[in-house]
Parts: structure tokens; C-alpha cells; sequence
């Protein structure tokens, strides 16, 4: 019903004002705002329920209110950043040198959702989508105060119908980087990218398959860390400078665990895009991936080297936690069946910021490869003994070591915490006596990362 | 009752007619158990108790061969020879000792080919001590095995996991130590996977049972008395028989038939408690094997440090236990060069003529439990439905044709390559060289802060490179000495390959390192034990297979190779009088040391007064030309094909890989008028070399991916080749071959493609395609979805990926990959076991590496003949409509009513599919009999 009300007006308001417009979904905008919130929210629902994907506000979950009241309220967030949005529309204006009359509310127009899903749904690969614009607000208000902040560069990661990218750059985003591992979904971001006068940057790439590990030609989407950070005029920062870059994306869901070992391992090493500073991620993971990322010591089935390592680098921030309906699914199967015993009914949006002080006190880009090894012989299993562990990289060391270390001779591996390994790490890479162990012969032969940095 | 003096007459009748009211005849008792030591004979004696006069009538086995292909061959016998060995029985009797012996040993230790090596001061030291530790090692494992022995019988018995206490058992607690020590020495430095070893471990224990067992039934004396009976039939100073070794078993073992029965008397053990036996006896030797740390260097601190430790390594997120020897303990192992080997005596070519395959479990080595089908560990599937087959007599015939051939060890070849092997090795001669010629593995200290980032990167992957490299060097460098080491113990012995086969029929020896199918180096060390005269056309055949060894002249008529040979003739006996110091013609040949050998063995004939009557015990071959395309060809009577594969007589031999590269060229040529970028850059680089490998495994199932890594590997071997381009190329040219011979040879792929679909549809439905050879080999295909099966032992948790439970559904994908090969490999298994037993029954020598056929030269000619004959009885039957009734039999005889239902319409879709054999084109079949390069 409300849907075919908000065709009506939308017609209506066509014929009224057609010569301010861009295209005709940009009408259905102009409607939106003299309904109003309430109904906009209605109609919003509805469209929504009919593909069987609901954000009503309960399923927002933990995340929402921290939003605030005005959270569905487009209006009221296109009426605040207010400045620096009018200009950048002008000046996108003047270099088009399109002639064409001002308007108060002359923002990016973020499609008909129905279009949006339909283009979503056409990918041919498997990947979920941002379509709805509340969705996509959202991830925008999460990602922080300095996105109008000059200096700050947002990785897009597969915006798809680009959703998402409308919505930062009304946000008064500065530099929007959209990687877009998709052909299809190019032009229409590259057409975008030449109306605007900078803001965004359009690159055939996939920033998950960075930095391919086999052999072969690398093209696009496929791609290495220092062509797109040379291209795009990025240069390597120091660790302990501000955030170089944001990303923001949907991690896929095939691989999911290995795509985050891979990154953290470049992490560590310094390699890939850590390169260029302290990236920091802002993902999307199930929520499965990512209770096993938080896993506290103690609970031994979940402790596993991955949740460690990322402990141990990153400051980790839930920053919302939203149900698998809400994206759009280029796939029949949308809802992924939870065989574990882990929960996983919703997408986590996660914050993945590289702690400044990771290499201050002893570890290094070059020692590090032998700590991720330290990590992954003790965490292979958790009800060991810590101590034996320590012996067996060098023998009778382990008392001494846990000693200095203030733990009890009969700690098991599942126990300590990641900042506790660190600190053993450093004791153990300053002895002499553990840099004739085999633990650093190891390493050596297990990098089995050759394509990188 | 036998064994009870005074049994009541009463009892034993009682039985008996229990047993006729339960339908349960006496006979079968004699005919179907297995009986250990006496009792059988305990047996008799309580029956005839009863009934005085009963005598067991025993069926003979004599069942007609169900085979229309071989039902001749088993009728009439007439003018059959059936060839004899070189031996009196006498020395046979006397060989079958020396070969029990070292079984019943189950291990062998026999001298390195190092061990000629003159011993430094160092060496000695080293071995000294290794010898120290070694004894304090076996003290320490007794120990611990008792203790945990003590422990394990008093645990709890009720626990749901398997207690193992009672195949802790089997064996004395030092043998169980020797096999521990066993593995440690042959621990390669880079480790061995947990799952690995403990599955070596636990085969061990169980081969070394299976042998006491045998001691204990009184099976080993039994074993002793038929077998020398059994002598008589192959010795040479004995009378001639018109029966095949396999019925003369049968008939001996028959009228010997009191004491225990040789059959079958072991089960294997389900594969999880052999690995779980391993597992436990790794934890021993991991927990309890320690060393001194100061032992090599006395400058570090005495600890007392483990010698083998338990980690973990990382591929990709899987994590694989494995069990790694500290660096020390490899040091030691490789600067003492130890001089003795330690073999399962398995791995050892027999001493005597092995024991002819009589039924599924019985066979080859004369205690060693030997599969008569290797399958993967723990499939069951094949054994089952061998059991099940009433006739596989020409199966077992054509392997104890094969195993009965007797070989040698030519010593001059030997020795030659013991010498370069001992030096430096030489990669282009393929003997791999000593660690010693390793590249160094270059030191960085990590730490280093005058070095950037990047040229860390670079160096760590140096580091890694080296160590690659090191750890390939080294295991090459192990096999190759495993090899020679055999070979040369075996230096003045005469000796036997037993074989067995894989489950699509193809054969091979079962000593696993030293055999005919090796590499060219071993194929050149063996030769027949038997010699033959050269005859009339003998030396000529030399010669060809000379040319045929280099890889020259393909294109050339016999004649025109004959020819050739005769202008090097200067070349060839330069190579063999000065085959390393001369001008080495024979190293620029394709299959260097056999062609060096064979120079050896022209040189001796033309030498000779008289090259007709001059011995020789050389091998020659007889190469199949593309044999799975001949087999596609024959079925499809596809005149195109089967010209191309020379199934149809031409003056000289067709080269289908030519063939293909001309094809190929000219898609190339048209695409690169086009414009295509990549088919111009690869102009002037398609060559017969580059297509060659593609095309040979297409019909053996290559897919895309697997022909562009072999063709990316031919044209990274091509220097002008811009290696930019190599991918793109690679991807292109695989294209273009699939292609070229979708053009060439359209039967073929109709064949291919309804084998295909057939298996798809039929795995879809549910079921594991199965099918059964012309000779009557029941076949199984044990792709199944993989089921995980986690063992959980104290040490770590082994996770078993098990992909061949039949109760799991079928893998689609592989059933329907994997059809078309298997059963084009089901089919030149089936030629091969043909030909091997019409050789046999014409008294010629024959051995076969899968589809290149040996004999003496003498014999060539009989051989091709019987190769063609063979070949054309074969493809003679209706093999594909047989087929297609085989698989409507069995997967299309339910009924299913309800018509409209989707399983319905698959069921139907199944049942079209399979009744729709592909039409045949006009090949006239019998024109292979007259086809001189079909195998040449």
C-alpha cells in the first residue's frame, strides 16, 4: 500500500519539478523529504519486507543506540555537515559546467532500492551487498567523526551499486576510494567518479585478493599492495603515525578465516598493505568469525592462534551487529546454516585498528615471523602445558622464563593472554639461548608466503 | 572330539546331523575353513570316528574360465611350450631357503653403496657414537615399552577406547624396540608427517606378526614341502608339464592337504588401529628417546634434549602434526655415512621364483602378507568384490607369468653408476648428487639493521629457497641410494619381481624402490637372468631399439633406424668402450643409461665370432604409440584416429603428437591473422615436444589445468621464449590441443564423452560405477564424499579425510572424471595380461612396463605377433555394448512406478543413456595384425 502511495507522489512531484533533476530515481528523494520521517520509514519497510529483509529497529541490534533518536532520519543528517557538502556539490557543479539550478538538498542520490537489489542480485559472484540506505548510514556514522577530515582515505572494498559510496560521500567524505573487484558494477562507479571533482576514486581491484600468493600473471582485480598505493599517490607512513587509510567492506564469506590469517600474518611482517602505516579495518564478518576472534583465554575450543594474534595487534571494537536479512545476497542461499555451536545469526561490523605500540618494545617486522610461529606450536593445542612448550624450543629454559614472566610453572597454553605471549616473546627473542632453537629454523620453512611484499 | 582319545561315537553322530539339519555338508568344512596347525587332521579323525572310510572330496577349482578371450587358451593346449626355468630343482629348492630366511627376518640389512667410501676420522667418530647411543636407546625404549605394557593391562577395561595392550602383545618387546630404532634411522631430516609414520609403524608390527603366525600354524614347513614340490614344474633338469604354475599349486597343495591351510589365514587390521598402534609407539620414542646437547659440540651446556619432537606445521589453515629429528641427530646421522641399510625384507627383489597367486590372499612373497590389488589405505570395497569372483584365473595367470621372470643386475653398468654416484652425482645423467654439492644455505642474521626491509625479504627467501632445494636434493639423493644399494647387493644374485596390481588391473613389481618400472637408471641395471641367442634378425633389433632409446629418427621406417644405427656405428662403440672418458654420444640421448647399456650389448655381438650365436640377455622394448588413443581407436573403429595411432599399416610410423602440433599451428596461424597478440608471439614455438605430454594424458583424464602447468613447463624450457608471455601462452596452447584433437578424433570423444555421462548419471543415482574387464577383473571406483575421522590418541588428534566408505554417497565428480581413463586403463590392462599369457604358452620371455612390452631380441617378432593378435581378439568382442548391458544390469533393474517423479525421469534419463552405445565407424580391425608401428 504505502509503496504505491509513494509512487503516486512521486508522480505527481515529477511533472512538478522536473527540470531540477539529475534522473528520474532522484525524484523518488524529492518525495522523501515532504512526507517525512514517519511515513519515509514505512514505506521504507515495506519495500524492504517484500525481499524478505527486515531492519526494523529491533533487529539493529546492540550497535543502535548509540546512533541516537535521528538515526532514520536522513533529513536531519543531510541537513548537518553542512558546509563543506554544499561546496563539494558546487564545485562537482562547475567542473561539469553543467547548467543546472542549486538545490538544498543536492546530494548523491543513492538509487531505488529495488533497482539497487535487482543489480546486487545480477552479480554473478557469491557476495553480500549494502543496499539499504539505513543500513548504509549507519556504517558511515560508525566510521567516525574525521571522515570530512582532508587527510583521511577510505578503501571501499566492492561497493557494488555503490550504495554505500553515495552515502560517505554525503557524509561529507574527503577521499573515497572505491576497489571494485566486479566489471560490471564499474562503469556506473566510474561514471559517478567523473561528475565529482575528486572525492572518489574509482580502481578495478579486489582488495581481497591483494597481493595473489601463487604465480601466474596478476591482473586485475587482482593486484599488489604498491601499485595501488603508488597509483593512488599514498606513501608509506611510520607505524606510530595517525591512520593512513580506512577500510570499509564486507569480508567474503568463502574463506573468511584464511583471508584474516593471511592479513594478520602481513600484519606482523609488516608486509602488503601495512607497508604504507597502521591500516585500519572496519569489516563486516559473520558473527561466528568473529566470536572466535575475541575468544578470551580459558575457553579452549575457541582460543586459537587467529584470535591471538589479532588480540595481540589490534584493538578490537564491535561496532555493530547486524542480521544476515539485511544485505542483499547475489545467491539463493542468504542465510548461512550454523552447523557449530558458536552463534551466527547476524553480520559483525568489526574495527580492526593496529595498536601504535606493536613494535616498540622488541618485536620487529623481521622477528615477528618467529612469534606467529611461537603462537601457532602453542595454541595448536590449548591444554598443554606452557613450560613443556618453552623446554622443548630450548631446554630447561621454561622456568626461568615463566618466573621471570610472574606465571606458575603449570600454566597451560589456553591461559595466556595474547599481551602475556607478547612479553614472553620479547624475553625469548632477547636469550640467547632460544636464537639457537629450531623454533627460528622453523619459520624460515613455513613462510610459504613468497608472493608477498 | 578328534583331539579327546575317548570320544563318544555318540557325540560326533549328534554333530553331524546337526549339521545336515542346518544344511551344513562335511565337505564344505574340508573345502571353505581355514584350518591352523593340525586341525584339519583332528578334524578327519573325529568324522571318521563315525564314518571310517570318508575321504573329503575336494572340489579342484576347475571351473571352466568364464572368458570367451581365454577359453581357447585354457582348452587347448596342445602346442603349447611352456617355458622352463634356467635352474635344477635342486638349486631352486636351495633359493626358496635363502628367501625364507630373509622373510622370516622381516628385515634386511645390506651395505651402502657409500660404504665404499674410504672412512675419515670424523666418520668413525661419528658412527662410534651413533653405535653409543644406539644401545642406550634400545635400553630406554625396553624400559619404557614394559612400563607402559604394565600400565595398559592394569587400566581399565571397560574405557570405551581401544586398549592396545593386547597388540602390544603380538611380538617380543625387543622386536618392537628394533622397528622403533628402524624408523629413527630412516627419519628424513625435514621430518615425516605424525600420520605418516605411525602408519609405517603399525604395518611393521603387523607384517611381523602375520610372519610368527605362520611359524606357529606350521604353515612355514607345509609352505617348504609344497613349494619343493612345486619346483619340479619350472625347473629345467625335471619333466615338461602341460599345467600352469597356478594349477600345479593348486593340485599339490590338494593332495597335501592334511596339516594347516596356506590360505588366507591373516585379515588385515582396520587401518585406524594400525595407525593408532603407530601413534602410540611414536609417543614412545618421542617422549623417551633423549641425547646429550653437548654431545657434538662441547662448548654448549649438557642438557639432556629429546632427539625427536612433536610440532605442528601450518598449510594454508590446516595444521599437520609432524615429527621432526633435532638438528644433532641429523648431523650425526649424515656426517657418519653409515655403511648398512635396514630394509623390511619386502623391499628386496625375491631370491626365488615367487609363489603363484592361487586365490585373493594368497600369492607373491612366501610369508609377507601381500595385497593381490593395492588400494588406498583401509578400502575394503575391492577385496570384497575379488572374493566374490568365482574365476580370475587368467588374472592370477598373467601375474605369475610376470613374476616368474627371472632377472639380473648388469654389473658393468652398475658400476659405472655407482662410481658417478659416489663422486658428484651429475643432474643431467639423472643421479642425484650428494648433499654436499647442495647449494649453501645462505646465513642473515635477522637482527641485522644494515640491511633494508626488502633485501631481508629477498634474503629470507633465498634462505628458504636453499632449503627447498636441500631437502628435494636430499630425499632424491636417498631414493637413488635406497636403488643402488639394492642393486648392488643384488650384484651376483639371480632374482624375481612379484607383482601385483591397482585396482584397474595394471600390474607392477611390489618391491617398491628397486624394479623394471623405474627410471631409465634402474630400467639400465637389470637385465633378463636368462640368455637367449640373438638369432638371424636379433642384432638389427638391438639397433633399433638403440635409435628407439635416443628418441631420434620417430619418423623413420625400421629400415631407416636400422640404417641410421649403422652410421654411428663408430659413435655406438666408442660409447661402449669408453662410455665416460670417449665422446659420450650416449649421454645426448633421451634415455641416457639404457642406451648406453645397450651400446655395451652391440658391441659384445658385433665382437663376437658369430652375432647370431652370440647370448644375450638384453631387454628389448616394444612401445605402444599413444596406447590409450589406440584402445579410443579400436573402440570406436575410427578411421581417422586409428590411422594416426598406427593401428593401420603404414610405411612409416605416424606421429599423432606431430599430428596435433601441426593442428595446433595452424588454429595459431589463423588466430594470430586475426590479430590475436598471443598467437603471434608464439610463432615459431609450436613444436612436437611442447604438445607431447598434453596429448599423451588427455585420454588419461588431464584436465585444462593440469595440461597448462605441463605446457607452461615446456616453454619455460624454451630460452627465446619471452617468459612474460609464458602464461598467457600456456593458457592459449591448452586450448588449442583440446581442440585440435576434439578435431582429430571425433570417435573418441563420443566414447569419452558417454563414459562421462554414463558415470555421472549413475553416481548421481547413488550408486559407485563398477564394471568388469573381458577377463572377467570386477572393478570398483572408490571415489565416495569425504567422511572425517578423527583418531584421538594422547599425542595429538589425527584427522583421517577418508574418501572411499562405501556407505558414503559417491564424489560425483571424480567418479565421472576418472571413468574414461580407468576404464581405458581397465582395457590396456586387459591387452597387457592377454599378450603376457600367449607369450607364456609360446615359451618366450615377457615383461611389461604397462603399454611397453619386453623380451629378448630373439624374440621380437613372436612377441609383436602376439601383441596384434591380442589386440584384435580384444577390441573383436562388442567390449562397449557389453559394457552398456553390464551397467543396465546393474543400476537399471529396480522397478520404480511412480512415473512422474523426478527420480523417475532421472532413472529413465539413466537408462537411455546407458542402452545408447556410440555407433562405430569403418575400421577394419583386422588391419592391426599387419601394422608394423602399432608397437614398435
Amino acid at each position: 500500500m504505502s509503496t504505491q502511495i509513494c509512487r503516486v507522489v512521486e508522480l505527481l512531484l515529477r511533472s512538478a519539478c522536473c527540470h531540477t533533476v539529475r534522473g528520474q530515481s532522484c525524484l523518488s528523494k524529492a518525495v522523501w523529504t515532504p512526507v517525512g520521517p514517519s511515513s519515509l520509514c514505512a514505506s521504507g519497510v515495506s519495500v524492504l519486507q517484500r525481499r524478505a529483509y527486515s531492519l526494523d529497529s529491533l533487529s539493529l541490534g546492540p550497535g543502535r543506540p548509540s546512533l541516537g533518536p535521528n538515526s532514520q532520519q536522513p533529513r536531519s543528517e543531510r541537513t548537518s555537515p553542512s558546509s563543506a557538502l554544499a561546496h563539494r556539490n558546487l564545485s562537482a557543479v562547475a567542473v561539469q559546467g553543467q547548467c543546472r539550478p542549486l538545490c538544498q538538498y543536492d546530494f548523491l542520490d543513492l538509487g531505488e532500492v529495488e533497482e539497487n537489489v535487482r543489480r546486487a542480485q545480477a552479480c554473478k559472484k557469491i557476495r553480500h551487498f549494502i543496499v539499504d540506505p539505513d543500513l548504509a548510514n549507519l556504517v558511515a556514522q560508525h566510521l567516525g567523526p574525521d571522515l570530512q577530515d582532508a587527510k583521511t582515505v577510505i578503501f571501499e572494498c566492492n561497493p557494488g551499486p555503490g550504495v554505500l559510496t553515495r552515502t560517505l560521500l554525503n557524509a561529507g567524505a574527503q577521499r573515497v576510494v572505491a576497489l571494485e573487484g566486479d566489471r560490471s558494477f564499474l562503469h556506473d562507479l566510474q561514471e559517478l567518479e567523473g561528475r565529482l571533482d575528486g572525492q572518489l576514486e574509482v580502481v578495478h581491484c579486489d582488495y581481497f585478493k591483494l597481493d595473489p600468493i601463487g604465480l601466474g600473471n596478476v591482473k586485475p582485480p587482482a593486484m599488489f599492495t604498491d601499485k595501488l598505493f603508488t597509483d593512488l599517490g599514498i606513501s608509506e607512513s611510520a607505524w606510530t603515525d595517525d591512520i593512513p587509510v580506512k577500510v570499509v567492506g564486507i569480508l567474503p564469506q568463502r574463506n573468511e578465516r584464511g583471508m584474516l590469517l593471511k592479513m594478520v600474518y602481513a600484519l606482523f611482517e609488516r608486509l602488503s598493505v601495512y607497508r604504507y602505516g597502521r591500516i585500519e579495518l572496519n569489516l563486516f564478518i559473520s558473527e561466528k568469525e568473529y566470536l572466535k576472534l575475541v575468544t578470551r583465554p580459558g575457553e579452549m575450543m575457541y582460543y586459537r592462534a587467529f584470535g591471538v594474534l589479532w588480540q595481540m595487534a589490534c584493538e578490537i571494537e564491535l561496532l555493530h551487529k547486524v542480521p544476515w536479512e539485511s544485505f542483499v545476497v547475489s545467491s539463493k542461499q542468504g542465510v548461512p546454516s550454523s552447523k557449530g555451536k558458536l552463534p551466527n545469526d547476524h553480520l559483525c561490523l568489526v574495527r580492526l585498528r593496529p595498536r601504535a605500540d606493536l613494535f616498540s618494545a622488541g618485536l620487529t617486522p623481521s622477528n615477528a615471523s618467529t612469534l606467529l610461529m611461537m603462537i601457532k606450536q602453542c595454541l595448536a593445542k590449548r591444554k598443554v602445558k606452557l613450560i613443556d612448550r618453552l623446554n622443548l624450543w630450548s631446554p630447561d629454559s621454561g622456568s626461568k622464563l615463566l618466573s621471570e614472566m610472574g606465571m606458575s610453572e603449570d600454566i597451560l597454553t589456553g591461559h595466556v593472554f595474547p599481551e602475556e605471549y607478547l612479553r614472553l616473546f620479547q624475553l625469548m627473542d632477547k636469550s640467547q639461548e632460544f636464537t639457537q632453537s629450531w623454533l627460528y629454523e622453523e619459520i624460515l620453512e613455513n613462510t610459504q608466503r613468497e608472493g608477498w611484499g | 572330539m578328534g583331539r579327546n582319545p575317548n570320544c563318544s561315537p555318540k557325540v560326533v553322530s549328534r554333530c553331524l546331523s546337526q549339521m545336515e539339519e542346518d544344511g551344513l555338508s562335511v565337505d564344505d568344512l574340508f573345502n571353505r575353513c581355514v584350518f591352523r596347525q593340525d586341525e584339519r587332521d583332528m578334524l578327519l579323525k573325529a568324522i571318521r570316528i563315525i564314518k571310517p572310510e570318508y575321504q573329503p572330496r575336494l572340489n579342484m577349482h576347475t571351473s571352466k574360465c568364464s572368458s570367451l578371450l581365454v577359453q581357447d587358451f585354457y582348452s587347448e593346449r596342445a602346442d603349447h611350450i611352456y617355458p622352463k626355468l634356467d635352474f635344477t630343482q635342486e638349486d631352486l629348492q636351495e633359493r626358496f631357503k635363502r628367501q625364507l630366511s630373509v622373510e622370516q627376518a622381516c628385515t634386511i640389512t645390506i651395505d651402502s653403496v657409500e660404504a665404499a667410501k674410504p672412512v675419515t676420522e670424523n666418520m668413525a667418530k661419528m658412527r662410534e657414537l651413533l653405535a653409543e647411543q644406539r644401545i642406550q636407546w634400545q635400553k630406554i625404549l625396553l624400559q619404557a615399552l614394559r612400563e607402559s605394557k604394565m600400565i595398559l593391562a592394569k587400566s581399565n577395561t571397560r574405557d570405551y577406547r581401544l586398549n592396545l595392550y593386547p597388540y602390544l602383545c603380538l611380538l617380543e618387546d625387543k622386536e618392537y624396540v628394533d622397528i622403533m630404532i628402524q624408523s629413527v634411522a630412516n627419519l628424513p631430516p625435514s621430518g615425516e608427517s605424525l600420520k605418516i609414520l605411525a602408519r609405517d609403524l603399525g604395518n611393521r608390527v603387523f607384517t611381523k606378526y602375520c610372519v610368527r603366525q605362520k611359524h606357529q600354524n606350521q604353515t612355514v614347513e607345509k609352505l617348504g614341502s609344497v613349494y619343493n614340490a612345486y619346483t619340479d614344474l619350472l625347473a629345467k633338469d625335471t619333466k615338461v608339464y602341460d599345467v600352469l604354475p597356478r594349477e600345479q599349486w593348486w593340485k599339490l597343495e590338494m593332495e597335501q592337504s592334511s596339516g594347516p591351510t596356506l590360505q588366507g589365514g591373516e585379515t588385515s587390521w582396520p587401518y585406524i588401529v594400525t595407525l593408532e598402534l603407530g601413534t602410540y609407539m611414536v609417543d614412545m620414542m618421542v617422549k623417551n628417546l633423549k641425547i646429550n646437547s653437548d654431545i657434538l659440540n662441547p662448548a654448549y651446556d649438557r642438557k639432556f634434549i629429546p632427539i625427536l619432537y612433536h610440532m605442528y606445521t601450518f598449510r594454508s589453515t590446516r595444521q599437520v602434526g609432524f615429527i621432526k629429528p633435532h638438528p644433532i641427530l641429523t648431523q650425526m646421522q649424515q656426517e657418519a655415512m653409515e655403511t648398512k641399510l635396514t630394509f623390511d625384507s619386502y623391499v628386496m627383489p625375491m631370491l626365488c621364483p615367487p609363489v603363484p597367486w592361487t586365490s585373493v590372499k594368497f600369492g607373491a612373497y612366501l610369508l609377507t602378507p601381500t595385497k593381490l590389488m593395492r588400494t588406498v589405505d583401509g578400502a575394503t570395497q575391492h577385496e570384497e568384490l575379488l572374493e566374490k569372483c568365482q574365476n580370475l584365473h587368467a588374472i592370477y595367470d598373467s601375474l605369475n607369468q610376470l613374476g616368474n621372470c627371472a632377472w639380473k643386475v648388469n654389473k658393468p653398468l652398475l658400476d659405472i653408476i655407482i662410481s658417478i654416484f659416489n663422486d658428484r652425482g651429475s643432474d643431467k645423467l639423472d643421479i642425484p648428487p650428494p648433499l654436499s654439492e647442495a647449494p649453501k644455505i645462505p646465513h642473515f642474521n635477522p637482527q641485522d639493521h644494515s640491511y633494508t626491509a626488502s633485501e631481508k625479504a629477498h634474503m629470507k627467501r633465498q634462505v628458504i629457497n636453499a632449503k627447498k632445494k636441500c631437502s628435494e636434493m636430499h630425499s632424491l639423493r636417498m631414493d637413488a641410494l635406497y636403488k643402488l644399494s639394492i642393486a648392488n647387493h643384488m650384484r651376483d644374485e639371480i632374482f624375481w619381481f612379484p607383482h601385483n596390481m591397482d585396482f584397474r588391473g595394471r600390474t607392477y613389481p611390489c618391491p617398491p624402490y628397486f624394479n623394471h618400472l623405474g627410471s631409465d637408471v634402474t630400467r639400465a641395471i637389470l637385465v633378463f637372468a636368462e640368455g637367449k641367442l640373438l638369432g638371424p634378425k636379433g642384432l638389427d633389433w638391438l639397433k633399433i631399439h638403440l635409435v628407439n632409446l635416443t628418441g631420434l629418427k620417430k619418423r623413420s621406417s625400421l629400415q631407416g633406424r636400422l640404417e641410421y644405427a649403422n652410421t654411428i656405428m663408430e659413435d655406438i662403440l666408442d660409447s661402449a668402450d669408453n662410455p665416460l672418458n670417449g665422446r659420450k654420444w650416449w649421454m645426448n640421448a633421451d634415455e641416457p643409461w639404457q642406451a648406453l647399456a645397450c651400446c655395451m650389448e652391440i658391441a659384445n655381438a658385433v665382437r663376437s665370432p658369430d652375432p647370431a650365436q652370440f647370448i644375450s640377455h638384453f631387454p628389448v622394448h616394444q612401445d605402444g604409440s599413444c596406447n590409450g588413443l589406440q584402445h579410443y581407436a579400436a573402440l570406436g573403429r575410427d578411421v581417422i584416429g586409428a590411422t594416426s595411432v598406427n593401428l593401420m599399416p603404414c610405411d612409416v610410423p605416424q606421429d599423432v603428437y606431430s599430428g596435433v602440433a601441426q593442428q595446433v599451428e595452424e588454429l595459431r596461424a589463423r588466430d594470430a591473422e586475426s590479430g590475436l597478440k598471443i598467437a603471434q608471439v608464439l610463432e615459431g614455438f609450436i613444436s612436437r615436444k611442447v604438445v607431447k605430454q598434453t596429448v599423451m594424458t588427455v585420454v588419461y583424464g588431464v584436465t585444462r589445468y593440469g595440461g597448462r602447468l605441463q605446457i607452461e613447463k615446456r616453454l619455460k624450457e624454451i630460452d627465446e621464449f619471452p617468459k612474460e608471455f609464458v602464461w598467457d601462452a600456456s593458457h592459449y596452447l591448452v586450448r588449442q590441443v583440446f581442440n585440435a584433437l576434439k578435431e582429430m578424433f571425433t570417435g573418441t570423444r563420443e566414447i569419452q564423452d558417454w563414459l562421462t555421462e554414463s558415470a555421472r548419471l549413475i553416481s548421481k543415482s547413488g550408486h559407485t560405477v563398477q564394471w568388469v574387464t573381458p577377463l572377467g577383473l570386477p572393478i570398483i571406483q572408490p571415489y565416495h564424499r569425504t567422511r572425517n575421522q578423527v583418531l584421538k590418541s594422547t599425542m595429538q588428534h589425527i584427522n583421517l579425510k577418508i574418501s572411499h566408505d562405501t556407505k558414503e554417497r559417491p564424489d560425483t565428480v571424480k567418479q565421472k572424471n576418472a571413468f574414461p581413463p580407468n576404464f581405458i586403463h581397465s582395457l590396456d590392462s586387459t591387452h597387457m595380461m592377454l599378450t603376457s599369457l600367449h607369450c607364456y604358452s609360446s615359451g618366450l620371455t615377457f615383461v611389461s612396463v604397462h603399454d611397453c612390452f619386453w623380451t629378448h631380441a630373439l624374440t621380437v617378432d613372436t612377441m609383436n605377433k602376439v601383441c596384434r593378435e591380442q589386440f584384435v581378439a580384444l577390441h573383436s568382442q562388442p567390449i562397449l555394448q557389453e559394457l552398456s548391458n553390464f551397467l543396465l544390469h546393474k543400476y537399471c533393474t529396480g522397478v520404480l512406478t511412480e512415473a512422474k517423479s523426478k527420480k523417475y525421469q532421472e532413472y529413465r534419463r539413466l537408462m537411455m543413456l546407458l542402452a545408447k552405445v556410440p555407433q562405430t565407424g569403418d575400421f577394419d580391425l583386422q588391419r592391426v595384425k599387419e601394422s608394423t608401428f602399432f608397437f614398435s
